[in-house]
């Protein structure tokens, strides 16, 4: 039994009867509205009150239709409830979801709330107990990036290795399921879980820890296994693509939550990166270094049968990744064009791939950032890259973009009435020594890097960060607005023809979503690098940020850029809901 | 399920509800073990007591420049710190800013890295 604040903590019979009448509690709660069928995220965008799943909707816009605040009254949008979690090590770096007036979000150490969505009341709280020995040996400890709703209960993941299921409703534990074994391959969850059908859907963490990068898929109703999809070596054929049986060693994992076409019954996923991040066997890479071939399927688009976890097709976007530009990014929209059907997934080199939603055959790749030189180019009609910059053991000078990429892992958003797609880029290079390493595996699994590095400013200028509004097939500019540093966390569209953009120096500012005009700006008073959504209660609209600083991009700020970061709080966070005022009666 | 459900629906729900009682306290009764693939784990390659390697293995990530400048972490080079502090940090950490690798280095490796911190120079 795993441990957990208020879970149930007898035996035989009297754990049974808790059980007994939490699921009888349970299964009424799923014949109300309330419990979110899957039918309803298939048809999120009829219910534009709720923001069901991490991306909105399974076409991962990040927009929400609202429109009661829009550019002629967001002068008056102003805090309407603020909540604070506490032991917020790193920040808040999840994404809130709301349905039904209550809004539902995860703070770090997997703790879950439920809160009336007008008042921020509280209406339960869920802290389950997790291994803090192991915490203390982890990097990517201990935020957590989201939930899921589904069936009557909330999903959260936890970096011990579980997946835990809470009736929706109480926040009492419905189950409890151990995926990983955390104590020995170090990492565990940190991303947001998908619900899709009868199925919740969740990746580890990997890449550079040397292991395999399992997705799991888990019967939503009973916490059972369905099926485990290995990111590294998960069929023969990939199998293959790894010398020396480098495979067993091979990093790899999807941390955060991709999306699901209905259509073709496929979850999209984006893998992470092969362990070491660098390989001294430079342009010699397919026959020698740490692992020789092509890595399948780490840095990769996946597309998997949410029923057996089964591999559909698939996409290595940079095939034997040597530069830690990974596929984790979860944003996949949808994008219907000419009557082509089309998923557009941005990769962390800076570089956005926009597939057939079918079969991911390549159908555009274009340039979101200015200084990329790991390539020379991506081929726009086949995808493949073209004067690959292989790194052999020593130093290199001048690397681009810097190992935080030319985009991280928060998402974007597209707003479908301006048609375009909203992203933040980061400008910054590295020089680096590559080095060769031998993985660590006993007792306790240990990071790979495979180098020393350090960030710089591009040549011929200073490193910063821009968002800019696009179309998001061709990539062509609307407009873009500089940022002296890079924004870490989420962007929002609305049907008020905003855009959102929660700043790292902690200002939410808020963009004219078609010509990229500031209209708005609110000091939280501390970075943002989480999630941001747009939902009713009571039939007000409201704007919900996360607040809070620290991440491994964000903790580079200190060094790159001086204060404010010198001085930012990472162990501090809470949840701003704003509102306009209400009208006089 | 929807609002409009109707009772006969209400009954199957129900009747899944205890058949899911069952099953679930079937699971719950039974301890939860991990059940990634065994074939993860994998001998050990012998990992050289060299702290320059070490460090570029698991520590360069955050130290930049391999000590020699701050990064995520602080710049090692010329540590004011004694060895005693070093090699504790290096085996605790320190909650939410470094782990802990007490559990992966062994003292032999831990004395290495320090040897290749003190090792920088100053600048």
């Amino acid at each position: 039994m795993i441990p957990a604040r208020n879970h149930v903590t007898s035996h035989g019979l009297r754990k049974f009867t808790a059980l007994l009448g939490l699921t009888l509690a349970a299964g009424l709660a799923a014949s109300t509205a309330g419990a979110v069928d899957p039918s309803r995220i298939v048809d999120a965008d009829k219910s534009p009150a709720d923001w069901l799943t991490y991306h909105g909707s399974y076409k991962s816009y990040h927009y929400s239709a609202l429109d009661q605040i829009n550019a002629d009254n967001i002068r008056n949008l102003q805090v309407a409830w603020t909540h604070v979690p506490g032991r917020s090590t790193r920040g808040l770096q999840s994404m809130p979801l709301a349905a039904d007036g209550v809004l539902y979000y995860s703070g770090s150490y997997s703790r879950l709330f439920a809160l009336d969505g007008a008042t921020g009341e509280v209406l339960w709280t869920h802290f389950p107990e997790l291994n803090e020995d192991l915490i203390a040996t982890q990097t990517h400890s201990p935020y957590n990036r989201g939930i899921a709703l589904g069936h009557g209960k909330v999903f959260v993941g936890t970096v011990d290795g579980r997946l835990i299921a809470v009736d929706m409703k109480t926040g009492e534990p419905a189950w409890d399921t151990k995926l990983i074994d955390s104590e020995k391959l170090t990492v565990g969850f940190t991303g947001a879980p998908l619900l899709v059908k009868d199925t919740v859907i969740i990746g580890a963490q990997g890449g550079e820890w040397p292991s395999r990068g399992p997705i799991f898929g888990v019967d939503a109703a009973t916490g059972k296994k369905k099926w485990e999809f290995f990111t590294v070596a998960g069929t023969e054929e990939a199998k293959a693509t790894w010398g020396n049986e480098s495979w067993r060693t091979g990093g790899g994992g999807g941390w955060m939550p991709g999306t699901y076409d209905p259509e073709t019954n496929a979850v999209w996923w984006g893998t992470a990166n092969p362990a070491p991040l660098y390989d001294w066997a430079g342009d010699k890479w397919q026959k020698e270094g740490p692992r020789p071939g092509l890595n399948l399927y780490t840095s990769s688009v996946i597309a998997l049968d949410p029923d057996t976890g089964k591999l559909k097709f698939f996409h290595q976007e940079l095939p034997h990744d040597a530069w830690d530009f990974d596929s984790a990014v979860g944003e996949f929209l949808n994008i219907d064009r000419n009557g082509r059907k089309l998923m557009v997934h941005p990769n962390k080199s800076g570089f956005i791939f926009v597939y057939d939603r079918s079969n991911a055959e390549i159908a555009n790749v274009w340039r979101l950032v200015q200084n990329i030189n790991f390539v020379k180019d991506i081929d726009p009609k086949t995808g493949e890259l073209i004067g690959r910059r292989d790194m052999a053991a020593g130093k290199h000078s001048n690397l681009c973009p810097a190992i935080p990429g030319g985009i991280s892992w928060n998402t974007g958003a597209y707003n479908p009435n301006s048609g375009l797609y909203y992203k933040v880029g980061q400008e910054w290079c590295m020089d680096l020594e590559v080095v060769k390493t031998t993985p660590i595996v006993e007792p306790q699994i240990q990071l790979n890097i495979g180098a020393n590095f350090q960030l710089r400013d591009p040549e011929g200028g200073k490193a910063h960060g821009h968002v800019s509004g696009r179309d998001p097939v061709t990539g062509e500019k609307k407009w873009e607005v500089n940022f002296t540093e890079p924004p870490l966390a989420s962007l929002l569209t609305t049907g008020g023809n905003l855009l959102f953009v929660p700043d790292a120096r902690g200002y939410l500012r808020a963009l004219n979503a078609t010509t990229g005009q500031e209209v708005w700006k609110h000091n939280n008073g501390v970075g943002h690098n989480g999630g941001i959504i747009s939902y009713s209660a009571k039939g007000k609209q409201y704007v919900a940020v996360e607040t809070g600083w620290g991440s491994l991009v964000g903790d580079e700020y200190a060094a790159l850029f001086g204060e404010p970061y010198k001085s930012m709080p990472k162990d501090s966070g809470a949840l701003v809901v704003f509102a306009l005022p209400d009208q006089p009666k | 399920m929807s609002p409009s459900m109707v009772p006969d629906r209400r009954m199957a729900c129900w009747t899944a509800a205890v058949f899911l009682t069952v099953a679930l306290a079937g699971q719950a009764l039974a301890e939860a073990q991990p059940t990634t693939d065994e074939k993860t784990k994998t001998e050990q390659a012998e990992v050289p007591v060299n702290g320059e390697v070490l460090f570029a293995t698991s520590c360069g990530w955050c130290h930049q420049q391999g000590g020699r400048a701050a990064g995520r972490g602080p710049k090692l080079a010329g540590s004011k710190r004694d060895d005693d502090f070093i090699l504790n940090r290096i085996k605790r950490g320190k909650q939410g800013a470094m782990p802990s690798f007490e559990h992966s280095f062994n003292d032999e490796q831990i004395h290495a890295i320090l040897a290749y911190i003190r090792a920088l120079p100053a600048q």
